[in-house]
């Protein structure tokens, strides 16, 4: 599909999907993006939220309030996707979003990084070559999906790429940093998991004491940054 | 108005009607799982639909009313008595401060709402105030009811609330000779869940197809706030491409790599990756959410058009609801 032409289809009755198309590109990613301002710029009489992800922005909202407006249509899809598809146009007008550089600091193997010998074993590298091919590049994220405050982020170097572990952890550290495949994030609450951890970050991924508690939101870019045990505990306790 | 939880029950939490604005956050929208049920509950008080109420799950529990009550509850998992009489449903009951009230059985459904005038008082989370026990926030301190837990109401009344209390206020438990009840919103078959087409619907080869519409799944034991594991025939794909993950909601029907199907329920997760073959009309949630581990259910296609009709009228409906509490005490 040409940039900016997408689809919409029903979720539920209360939620329509716009999907630009099935691949992970940052042109995508980004027209995801740009369309999810531009909506809470110019909401629609009863427009609620959206949830982005790869390459599909879905729009909630309250049908009663929907099928009351003037917006022109039968029924609330086609007011809905009548609407996002006139809000379209004027897309390129949006600027990109300013575009947040979250640095995440991170120290590697050890007791934190249960895994990460492993992980250069099996490609070859020393632990610090994979400490490096793992903190040189910037990450985008994708989506923010299955735990709350999770990113998935892209852009990790393909050397890195790793198979799950074969029996999953059942407890992994709020804060762990690990691999699967060719993705890379860092788990934001203790929980059960199969990634190949290397490292641990003493920052909070997710925070309800915070306005925002995740951290991350679609379209950020993400650096990892090393630090020794003393950084990790300094920054844990401060 | 206060209670003590004497015996908690299998799985108690306080919910409400959910938690919205953090979904790009993957914070999960969580709230009663039976929403009609929960509403019914609070409109028989004149609360507003979002106050607070108690889910709990099949009967075997208890309280003990502190203070002088005024509560009402809704759906199919328990009846209440109090010292052997049973309480009606879909009704505001004033009980006396001391009474010992039971959740007894009933066979017919999985979950009971509590409803307290004003709502039951604990700390709106993410801009709710309903248990996301997977990570532990909302509700009381993010986790179900235990024995000796103490719940209060909130302070503000609205005003019909204060007219039913004013009027059934006595020195024994009262009730008025109405009730509300959302089974006369609910068609009479159970057993049948309206549905309609999933975005990947195509993606299933016909004979699977007509396998999901004509034939009945049961609900699997590792059923619970988050999904339910539907038992029966596999589903076929005959269309094989990777699903990159996008948004899903409760009542989202996936298919799994193996064939096997997953309704998402409450706390489902906000994206999935699984292709979506099908998607529970809303109105016919309720139904989903009193199932129990072992009920067999049958899927009915309808259109999505229907289903918005449906969603409308049935808002409608509720809304007339309302109007006619209030006309009783006005």
């Amino acid at each position: 599909m040409p940039e900016g032409i997408f689809k919409i289809y029903y979720l539920s009755e209360a939620a329509v999907t716009v999907e630009f198309g099935q691949r992970i590109t940052s042109n995508l990613l980004n027209a995801v993006n740009s369309l999810n301002i531009l909506l809470y710029r110019q909401p629609f009489p009863g427009f609620h939220t959206t949830v982005p992800a790869y390459s599909t922005l879905t729009v909630f909202y309250d049908p009663v309030l929907v099928i009351k407006s003037d917006l022109p249509g039968a029924d609330c899809f086609e007011k809905v996707s009548g609407y996002l598809n006139n809000l379209n146009p004027q897309q390129k007008a949006v600027k990109p979003a300013i575009r947040n550089i979250v640095t995440i600091p991170v120290c590697y193997g050890g007791g934190f990084g249960p895994d990460l010998a492993e992980v250069a074993s099996l490609h070859q590298l020393s632990i610090a070559e994979v400490i490096k091919l793992h903190s040189a590049v910037t990450y985008k994220v994708y989506m923010i999906g299955f735990i709350p405050g999770f990113a998935y982020l892209g852009g990790m170097d393909e050397r890195l790429s790793t198979p799950r572990k074969l029996t999953p952890r059942k407890s992994v550290p709020a804060g762990a940093v690990g691999v699967a495949g060719l993705q890379t994030g860092v788990y934001p609450l203790e929980s059960p998991g199969g990634w190949q951890i290397i490292g641990q970050t003493p920052v909070k991924l997710f925070d309800l004491n915070r306005r925002e508690p995740s951290l991350l939101k679609s379209g950020d870019t993400v650096i990892f940054k090393a630090i020794d045990i003393k950084g990790f505990n300094k920054l844990a306790t401060g | 108005m206060r209670i003590r939880v004497l015996k908690p029950g299998l799985m108690s939490t306080i919910q409400d009607m959910g938690r919205y604005q953090y979904l790009s956050q993957a914070v999960p929208v969580s709230g009663a799982m039976d929403r009609l049920s929960a509403r019914m509950a609070n409109k028989a008080l004149g609360n507003g639909d979002n106050a607070a109420v108690i889910e709990f799950t099949y009967a075997d529990a208890a309280f003990i009313a502190e203070t002088d009550l005024l509560i009402s509850y809704t759906g199919d998992g328990a009846i209440l008595t109090s010292e052997g009489y049973q309480l009606p449903a879909g009704r505001p009951l004033f009980i006396l401060s001391g009474a010992i009230i039971k959740l007894t059985n009933n066979p017919s459904g999985s979950r009971t709402y509590l409803a307290v005038a004003g709502g039951w008082d604990v700390p709106e989370i993410l801009g709710s105030k309903s248990t996301y026990l997977a990570v532990g926030f909302g509700g009381l301190d993010g986790r179900a009811l235990r024995r000796g837990d103490i719940l209060k109401s909130e302070q503000g009344l609205t005003e019909i609330t204060k007219k039913i209390l004013k009027s059934l206020k006595g020195d024994k438990v009262t009730y008025p000779g109405w009730s509300i009840t959302g089974q006369s919103f609910l068609p009479a078959d159970r057993k049948t869940i309206r549905v309609m087409r999933g975005n990947e619907f195509d993606w299933f080869d016909a004979r699977s197809i007509s396998v999901f519409l004509s034939t009945s799944y049961i609900i699997g034991r590792q059923s619970n706030r988050m999904g339910y594991h539907l038992e029966g025939a596999m589903i076929a794909r005959k269309k094989k491409n990777e699903l990159l993950s996008s948004a899903v909601m409760p009542g989202t029907i996936q298919v799994t790599g193996s064939g096997s199907m997953v309704l998402l329920m409450a706390d489902c997760q906000t994206t999935g990756g699984y292709p979506r073959i099908a998607q529970v009309a809303a109105v016919d949630m309720p139904l989903c959410a009193q199932l129990k581990p072992g009920d067999s259910i049958f899927f009915k296609e309808i259109s999505w058009r229907d289903a918005e009709m449906l969603y409308i009228e049935r808002e409608q409906q509720l809304q007339q609801l309302t109007i006619a509490v209030q006309s009783k005490f006005l």
